[in-house]
């Protein structure tokens, strides 16, 4: 395990490296693997850490274990959250949303970054992270996915329109929690330690044209950013989740520390992120998790091959993950397909 | 009774309303379409369903959005409220039924409530059961309703695994009903090897894809 960190903390220190590191964002998929219930990967820290812990030394993967979900922020400002519990449920989805109106947005007060929502676990887990060694991670929405999570999304799309005041004030208040979330964990394990995960699926041009994207996600993704980087933080990851192509000449725009990281879906090809963000950031992704759950095991290995040879020509660093979480019901035999091509065509000359 | 060219003004007007997103205007039209006379279910039809179809291609090349196609169906619905009970009971038949929802386990209906809106705005009735809805209710509401189609979405990873069983349970109930699938981890591929009749890549080739999946199952029944 201890081997496995040194790969990634030395590409982080801009090193060379061995081989390509394999970088995984697996939650539900380590509970099946031990036999725990999907929700503990979400609700119960300390489980969480061990799932990731044993399932990563078993197919040998890199990174460290990570707690944290897409609808975060939801619970934070005050709306509800339900953990998965069914048979097709993967992830904690929202209840009910603290914004319904805009009579709502007036009373909408920042969280309490040391008690409130899921923040007391998080603050747990990376207390285990620091026990064991691993890096220290908080995941968080970006101010705009965020957004989408304090007020319901159909809602956010037609006040960016009608009345984009609305959706500044959500971004704002989006904006300070991260802020705030930030500083805690800056205080309590030391800024240059800690490494943020933000997650922006909303954005994605599935929903939002790139002109939205400029308007309402570049300024205050920036503006995270740099605050985040002058608080001391070394690296900042970003997962651009699902179809983002359009956008992609904005997030170049995002500082995201020295190194950064960028995570891309396999929507967007690994030469078009090399091409974005290569010279600054180490490029993560991207085997569509679809294929890994569907698809047969040769599938995997081809893609991961295919993502392994684009990925080595970037200029700093590159890790192998799938384009975003394995999903739980992934065949285990697909998920080793990734681990045997990093060994098969990860190394570096 | 409005001439020709006042007609096809009126039409015109319903159009641009939809595509420009404003209600006011949509309702203004839509009552002077029934003041002066011209028939609302040709102002409906020409007027604020083809606009619609138009917004569907828009979206599919990507001119339009999410936020964009919402608020183009408020114009649509705006228009509606207002022609709708004035349209003959002749012509008041709809295109088709379609039953629609989220799987269980999936709470994202998004995509879900895009394709209401496109088989909504081409005059089919839309028996929409929400989201995360158990997987019996499908084929139920599809019996209680007799509707010719069921369409299933998921968004997830996880909840696309539903799909294959709720299309088990329709087809049990009776195999001569249509189910179409769709969410962003689908593909057509998945969609065949999960026995549906039917995928549309986004909400603007639904309709379009509903027609022609329909035709088929017919065909294949005869």
């Amino acid at each position: 395990m201890k081997a496995s960190l040194d790969r990634v903390k030395a590409m982080l220190a801009g090193q060379k490296v061995d081989r390509v590191p394999l970088y995984h964002f697996v939650l539900g998929f380590c509970a099946k693997n031990v036999g725990y219930p999907i929700a503990s990967m979400y609700n119960d820290p300390e489980k969480s850490f061990k799932a990731q812990l044993w399932t990563f030394e078993q197919y040998g993967i890199d990174g460290g274990p990570d707690f944290g979900y897409a609808s975060y922020g939801g619970w934070e400002f005050g709306g509800d959250i339900k953990f998965p519990s069914g048979e097709w449920e993967q992830a904690p989805s929202h209840g009910s949303f603290a914004v319904q109106s805009e009579e709502d947005i007036k009373k909408l007060r920042l969280p309490d970054v040391k008690k409130d929502g899921m923040l007391p676990m998080a603050m747990e887990f990376s207390k285990l992270q620091d026990k064991h060694g691993t890096p220290i991670s908080i995941v968080l929405g970006s101010s705009f996915t965020i957004a989408g999570n304090i007020c319901p999304v159909e809602k956010v799309c037609r006040w960016m329109v009608r009345k984009p005041e609305l959706v500044h004030q959500l971004l704002r208040a989006a904006t300070d929690h991260i802020l705030e979330v930030m500083e805690y964990w800056a205080e309590t394990f030391g800024a240059e330690r800690v490494i943020p995960n933000i997650w922006e699926p909303l954005s994605s041009n599935q929903i939002i044209s790139p002109k939205q994207f400029k308007e309402f996600v570049l300024p205050y993704l920036k503006e995270s950013s740099e605050k985040i980087s002058a608080m001391g933080v070394r690296h900042i990851y970003y997962h651009i989740c699902g179809e983002q192509n359009l956008n992609l000449p904005y997030w170049a725009q995002v500082p995201m520390g020295d190194l950064g990281m960028v995570s891309v879906g396999h929507e967007v090809d690994i030469a078009t992120a090399i091409q974005y963000f290569g010279d600054r950031c180490i490029i993560i992704g991207n085997v569509n998790p679809v294929v890994i759950q569907n698809g047969t095991p040769q599938e995997v290995y081809q893609l991961s091959q295919q993502a392994i040879e684009q990925g080595k020509k970037a200029p700093r660093g590159f890790m192998l993950m799938s384009g975003c979480e394995i999903p739980p019901m992934s065949p285990p035999h697909n998920v080793y397909m990734m681990t045997k091509a990093v060994n098969d065509f990860g190394w570096y000359d | 009774m409005a001439s020709k060219e006042r007609t096809e003004e009126l039409i015109k007007g319903l159009q641009e309303a939809v595509l420009s997103m404003d209600e006011e205007a949509a309702v203004e039209y839509s009552n002077a379409v029934l003041s002066e006379g011209v028939d609302a279910y040709y102002a409906v039809m020409n007027g604020l369903a083809k606009a619609m179809d138009k917004v569907g291609q828009l979206y599919d090349s990507q001119e339009y959005f999410v936020p964009e196609l919402l608020l183009c169906s408020d114009a649509l619905y705006a228009g509606l409220e207002v022609l709708k009970p004035h349209i003959k009971a002749a012509d008041a038949q709809a295109k088709g039924q379609v039953v629609i929802g989220v799987v269980e386990g999936d709470i994202h209906d998004i995509g879900k409530n895009l394709v209401k809106i496109m088989f909504e705005a081409a005059g089919w009735t839309v028996y929409d059961l929400g989201r995360d809805v158990q997987l019996a209710r499908f084929a139920e509401e599809q019996q209680r309703t007799k509707s010719d189609l069921v369409a299933l979405s998921a968004l997830m990873t996880t909840s696309m695994l539903a799909l294959p069983q709720a299309i088990k349970l329709i087809k049990a109930r009776d195999p001569k009903v249509a189910v179409m699938v769709g969410g962003a981890p689908v593909t057509r591929d998945i969609a065949k090897s999960y026995g549906a009749d039917g995928y549309a890549d986004n909400a603007g080739q639904v309709v379009q894809e509903a027609v022609r999946v329909l035709s088929e199952v017919k065909k294949a029944s005869k």
